[in-house]
């Protein structure tokens, strides 16, 4: 095998790629669905609540104001131009607080404050503004809480939001596609356009095609994985462990992308073999989506060790430390994968 | 004649039927070799085993003094191949496709345009190989097998389909080649293209070699040599056919040249594919 040959074949293949509808698709699909389940659940597109003030006065409600996490806060110069961002919904709400507003609180004598709300704010961002205001006065006018508020957590504290528990199915697909898909699709198409046989009559050798094409698969996976999770604000965590986890979920599902490749004998072949068994890779995301499920069951499935690593780093913010058993039997598949792109090149080359 | 292409015995078989049976030859340098059969003769499956895109299961091949088992990139290294199939890379342009082949012989600052001109492709073109027409294709494709300046041209089936222009020049390549000093395998099933570019020709037929020597000897060993005569016998026209090996053909000529009005008369020889049909009672096509 020739580094330089692969390269060779790798960098062409670079060049074709925005020319290549099914290069495109990899890119797109994983950013789409993320788009798409952030848009459906939160995430993403959830901004937090804007709350307006204009201060004729000094009040030191703003510094308080400003101090607030989740909220942003922005300073306008009049109620006029205050007004005119709550209405064009450039802000949720509006707080004007007049000339010696903090004094008049402190002695007592109930001023006014207006409070514009936005028509098409959330709810939701309306009662938070609202009930963070009537704090923020309180705070001003320096007493103490008329109750005490205790919070219990109804349901299990340690459970993930649904946006979370979509993270591994989105990862997984990010790396599915580009290792398995594009590998597989990208050596199947030379074959059936016979271009592979052209490209083997050269010095270049199938080993050299098949670590181009893998190397080509394998890199995508992890820059669209990587994409994924910080889409996601999943990119957190160790960060060895997180490259340690992605680099093998690649190399795992690279090594099954070229033995598809190799053993289809046209990209209809492969679509059908791939319809017909991606279930089977698919299948331990679903374990994470319904925890109710006997997890067990999950670790069935070779994917399994390579899923549960990157979730356990990237959204139980687990370390190398606590996932490095898993990664040891994930390379272990990877090990007992060779001999059986060995054996699918050998018989694609029979043929 | 130096000897450049070297086949004993060589049999392959798909999954137990054969597809090439025992077969053994050999092409010297500056020798076209016309390997001429129909479809599913086994052609193709014997181009595959030269060019070592198929393993050699039985005899040995031996390519410009090299084993194809043992040192099958070498000898890659050395050969041009035009496949039937047209295999390039259709997103790229004519000198996109040259330049990546080039690079994987290990060529440095290779210039495509004087190949491309020798094929007679507009070098200034720089759309899609998939918007060429299929004579383009394979001219870039011939000239494809030439980015290494081969010892040994393998061309399958070059001007299948092909029109008349793109024809020739495909053919006046190949005679260049030879002229150069290079070796020429040529599968081809049209006799017409082999009659006229081969040195020798091969009949394959069913796996086998039927038949191994240069189109002239073989209509001489197989071919009927007749001329044929066209007269008027009274208002009736006539047709005769003399063979040129019979005692008594003279004669005869003679009698008809003396008491008819004769119309034409030429001689005629067998085709290669009369020469086929008669070893092989199977057509060309």
């Amino acid at each position: 095998m020739s580094l330089k040959h692969s390269a060779k074949i790798l960098f062409k293949d670079l060049r074709l790629g925005p020319r290549s509808p099914i290069f495109l698709f990899v890119i797109v699909m994983p950013v789409l669905m993320t788009v798409v389940i952030q848009l459906v659940f939160g995430g993403l597109f959830a901004a937090e609540p804007r709350l307006g003030i204009v201060d004729l006065g000094s009040s030191e409600l703003i510094a308080q104001a400003k101090k607030l996490d989740g909220i942003r806060v922005t300073v306008v110069k009049d109620e006029a131009t205050l007004k005119r961002m709550v209405e064009a919904n450039d802000l949720d709400a509006g707080l004007v607080l007049q000339p010696g507003f903090d004094q008049a609180v402190r002695a007592g004598e109930k001023p006014t404050l207006g409070f514009y709300i936005s028509g098409e704010s959330l709810a939701s961002n309306r009662i938070i503004l609202s009930v963070t205001a009537l704090e923020l006065v309180r705070g001003v006018e320096g007493k103490p809480a008329p109750v005490e508020v205790t919070v219990k957590t109804a349901g299990d504290a340690t459970a993930l939001t649904i946006s979370e528990r979509l993270v591994p199915l989105l990862v997984f697909y990010a790396l599915l596609i580009a290792a398995v898909f594009l590998t597989a699709f990208s050596f199947a198409e030379e074959r059936e356009r016979h271009t592979l046989s052209a490209v083997l009559v050269t010095p270049a050798s199938i080993g050299d095609m098949l670590a181009a094409k893998g190397a080509l698969g394998f890199g995508l996976a992890i820059v669209m994985s990587v994409i994924t999770l910080a889409l996601n604000g999943s990119l957190k965590g160790e960060a060895l462990a997180l490259v340690l986890a992605l680099l093998v979920a690649a190399l795992m599902l690279t090594e099954v992308g070229l033995i598809f490749g190799t053993a289809a004998k046209d990209s209809k072949g492969l679509f059908t073999l791939m319809k017909s068994t991606g279930i089977l890779f698919m299948a331990p995301v679903f374990f994470y989506l319904f925890p109710g499920w006997p997890q067990w069951i999950a670790k069935l499935f070779p994917t399994w060790w390579i899923i549960d690593p990157v979730v356990g780093v990237a959204v139980r913010g687990e370390t190398l430390g606590g996932i490095w058993w898993t990664l040891v039997v994930a390379l272990g598949i990877c090990v007992l994968l060779v001999p059986l792109i060995a054996l699918t090149t050998s018989r694609m080359q029979s043929t | 004649m130096d000897e450049v292409i070297r086949v004993e015995s060589v049999a392959y078989s798909y999954n137990g039927t054969p597809a090439v049976d025992h077969i053994s030859f050999e092409v010297g340098a500056g020798e076209v070799l016309g390997f001429l059969g129909p479809n599913g003769a086994g052609k193709t499956t014997t181009l595959k085993i030269l060019i070592g895109l198929l393993p050699v299961q039985e005899g040995s091949v031996s390519i410009l003094g090299m084993d194809i088992k043992k040192q099958r990139k070498e000898v890659q290294s050395r050969i041009g191949v035009c496949f039937e199939e047209k295999n390039l890379y259709e997103e790229m342009s004519a000198a996109e496709n040259l330049r990546f082949f080039a690079s994987l012989f290990g060529a440095r600052d290779f210039d495509p345009v004087p190949l491309l001109e020798r094929v007679g492709l507009p070098v200034e073109r720089k759309d899609r190989v998939h918007n060429f027409s299929k004579g383009m294709k394979q001219r870039l494709m011939i000239a494809r097998s030439l980015v290494n300046s081969p010892d040994i041209l393998f061309l399958d089936e070059p001007t299948d389909g092909l029109d008349p222009v793109s024809s020739k020049a495909i053919r006046t390549l190949v005679t260049e080649e030879k002229a150069r000093g290079g070796a020429v395998f040529l599968t081809t099933h049209d006799m017409m293209e082999a009659d006229v570019l081969s040195d020798r020709v091969a009949f394959i037929n069913e796996g086998k070699i039927a038949a191994l020597d240069t189109p002239d000897n073989l209509k001489h060993q197989f071919g009927r040599r007749t001329v044929k005569v066209r007269y008027y016998e009274g208002d009736q026209l006539t047709e005769e056919e003399l063979s040129l090996d019979e005692e008594g053909t003279a004669v005869r000529v003679e009698d008809i040249m003396a008491q008819r009005r004769v119309l034409d008369m030429h001689t005629e020889e067998a085709t290669l594919e009369d020469i086929f049909i008669q070893l092989t009672g199977r057509r060309l096509d």
